[in-house]
């Protein structure tokens, strides 16, 4: 925002189309825009006006009603006392009981006012007066400024000094505003809900503020033309400026008032000369261009490249998939393909293996030639170990029994 | 790094004026995507480097395995031959599987699974056998089952099963580089030197053991027999060590 000012053209009142000046912007239509701020302080200062509402005290208690207690088949809650009357007998004083008191009633004591920090309201103010200066901020707060020639407009100090309001009707429609003052008048309808029946018929837009320095009879001129409203620049009041907590609201200052907003709110360096103590808001950066900061030399200079993401896919098996196999064990296929050739009849592996396999079964027959024939075999000898000791057992069972036969002759 | 540069490609309309910032990022592009090229060139022939060395290990490796078969196989007829007896060699390498659950489970075995990281059912975990580890195990009996996987259960489990720990993430072993990244320091550079450090039990077995996520099972086709009783009880059972009939149910689990 810190950018040399613009300036901005002066219209002559009574003749709209020619420009009797020009002026440098104040600071204050600089400031940064912070509707979270306006928002805020519209809120806690729009909660000042209201009116306590509340039930009486005694809404709902004004009977003498006693419990029954138990033992006599009704429930527990207090009944009015007496006879004689359908009161009687008949539930109080709960927020069940019909003609009981409310659930928490609501009190006068309720806390209905805010206080705001005079700073956070000062902030405030500036940023509205700031939003009401851009085009797209007004159109986007519903008014019509296609007719009107430039933003912030400034009129001439002779509007100041008009009396009849079909002049300054006459007025605000060379300017521009025409269309703007059509949508108020087309905009007036009976309002929704109880209001109506409060004195609170007709509801309508709001069209342009009208910001004066000297009331010579603009006040008096503007107040019956529907949505215009004359504010003093000494007491700019955020409610205005910013109806209903949104910002960019149509504004039309005088030459007068204009001026006198750098006089109240001075710069960023002299503080304001009309409010004690008080600077206008800067901005929390200073070079809010978030895309070029990012993208500049001096920011792109000390960073490491952006890098791919790793992406595992979907993990293939390697017993399956031959190609996989390939990858983790370089050779594999190769290998593979020799090991099926050794089955394929006719190819060298295949005689190599054959050759190897005679080999072998040659070999296996030497050596059970060598060490499985004959009697020295492990078979052999164990049934000769065996035979002896059949052999023996045989002569001794026959022994035995030669004695036997002795013995019975 | 550079072979990892994201370089995005901006389009200018014919003849249109180029705004500023684009041109400046353009022209950071083109630098970023000659270094880019570079990497990639470095990195493609360190890869076929990489590969012919791989591949050479990988056949000395089956060498290795055919050799130390037939070594014993050898002693074996030798042995009878003599009329002696020979004593097979202790296995060196054990398969574990948690086969309870996490409900109900003591404290201590529950700690002594969290240490051996079978923190899941039916997760395994390839383990060095030395006394620390089988008394752990005694700890756990009951809730694990064991025994010494064959070279095609190891191979089988960490092709279709091996995920690695890469950055505290379970990322899968879908390529070389990711092995040799992490392990590439203990000389081990792609699949089948994991397999050859876990199933000889190398010197870097714990390293790659532990690189290895625990290995995340199904549950055996055709099931289990019981897993309230022990394997080697005579009604029958699951839990406890069943030496070289893990396979069999490995085969089933994985």
């Amino acid at each position: 925002m810190a950018t040399a000012r613009p300036v901005v053209s002066i219209y002559n009142f009574e003749n709209p189309s020619e420009k009797t000046g020009t002026m440098p912007m104040p600071v204050v239509l600089q400031s940064p825009l912070r509707p979270d701020l306006v928002r805020e302080v519209h809120r806690d200062m729009a909660k000042n006006k209201r009116q306590a509402y509340a039930v009486k005290p005694k809404a709902g208690y004004d009977t003498a009603a006693e419990s029954w207690c138990t033992g006599r088949a009704v429930a527990r809650i207090p009944r009015a006392p007496g006879g004689g009357t359908h009161r009687a007998g008949q539930a109080a004083f709960g927020n069940q009981a019909r003609g009981g008191g409310m659930f928490n009633p609501t009190t006068i004591w309720r806390r209905w006012h805010r206080r705001v920090n005079v700073t956070k309201k000062r902030h405030a103010v500036a940023c509205a007066l700031a939003a009401s200066a851009l085009p797209p901020l007004v159109m986007a707060r519903g008014h019509k400024i296609n007719q009107v020639a430039e933003l912030p407009l400034v009129v001439s100090d002779g509007i100041q000094s008009l009396t009849k309001t079909k002049q300054a009707k006459e007025a605000l429609k060379k300017l521009g505003c025409g269309e703007e003052l059509q949508k108020v008048i087309d905009s007036k309808s009976i309002r929704a809900g109880q209001g109506k029946a409060r004195n609170r018929r007709y509801v309508k837009r709001l069209g342009p503020l009208v910001i004066y320095n000297e009331d010579n009879g603009i006040t008096r001129a503007m107040r019956n033309i529907p949505g215009v409203e004359c504010a003093h620049v000494d007491r700019l009041n955020l409610l205005r400026l910013a109806p209903g907590g949104s910002f960019g609201r149509f504004v039309i200052f005088t030459e007068g008032a204009f001026k006198k907003l750098s006089d109240i709110y001075g710069t960023l360096k002299s503080g304001a000369p009309k409010k004690k103590g008080y600077t206008l808001p800067r901005a929390a950066m200073a070079n809010a261009d978030l895309a070029r900061i990012i993208n500049s030399t001096e920011v792109q200079s000390v960073l490491r490249p952006k890098m791919e993401r790793y992406t595992h896919g979907i993990k293939r098996n390697a017993l399956k998939s031959k190609e996989l196999m390939e990858e983790l064990n370089p050779g594999s296929t190769e290998r593979r393909a020799v090991h099926l050739k050794s089955s394929q009849k006719g190819t060298p592996e295949y005689d190599e293996v054959q050759k190897k396999k005679k080999a072998r079964i040659e070999e296996s027959k030497k050596y059970n030639k060598e060490h499985k024939k004959g009697d020295e075999t492990f078979y052999k000898t164990l049934m000769k170990a065996f035979e002896a000791k059949a052999a023996a057992d045989a002569a001794k069972k026959a022994a035995e029994k030669a004695e036997d036969e002795e013995d019975e002759e | 790094m550079a072979e990892r540069y994201a370089i995005s490609k901006v389009n200018v309309p014919e003849g249109a004026a180029v705004p500023e910032l684009v041109k400046m990022k353009m022209e950071k592009e083109e630098k970023l995507a000659e270094e880019k090229k570079q990497a990639l060139a470095a990195k493609q022939k360190a890869r076929e480097e990489e590969r012919a060395k791989l591949k050479e290990r990988t056949v000395a490796y089956e060498k290795e395995y055919a050799d130390t078969a037939a070594e014993l196989v050898k002693l074996r007829r030798e042995a009878k031959l003599n009329g002696n007896f020979f004593v097979e060699p202790e296995a060196k390498l054990i398969f574990v599987v948690r086969i309870a659950g996490i409900m109900k489970m003591s404290p201590k075995p529950r700690k002594v699974l969290q240490l051996l990281r079978l923190k899941q059912l039916h997760n395994g975990v390839f383990l060095k056998v030395n006394k620390p580890i089988l008394n752990m195990l005694k700890l756990v009996q009951p809730y694990v089952t064991y025994g010494y996987p064959s070279l095609k259960t190891v191979r089988e489990l960490i092709y279709k099963r091996g995920f690695g720990k890469v950055s505290k993430q379970r990322i899968p072993l879908s390529s070389n580089d990711i092995i040799s990244d992490a392990l590439g320091k203990h000389g081990i550079h792609g699949m089948e030197d994991i397999i050859h450090e876990i199933y000889t039990v190398g010197p870097n077995f714990k390293q790659v053991s532990n690189f290895l996520w625990p290995f995340k099972l199904s549950s055996p086709k055709g099931g289990f027999v019981n897993k309230r009783h022990g394997y080697c009880e005579a009604r029958g059972g699951d839990w406890g060590n069943r030496e070289e009939l893990i396979n069999e149910l490995l085969g089933r689990m994985n």
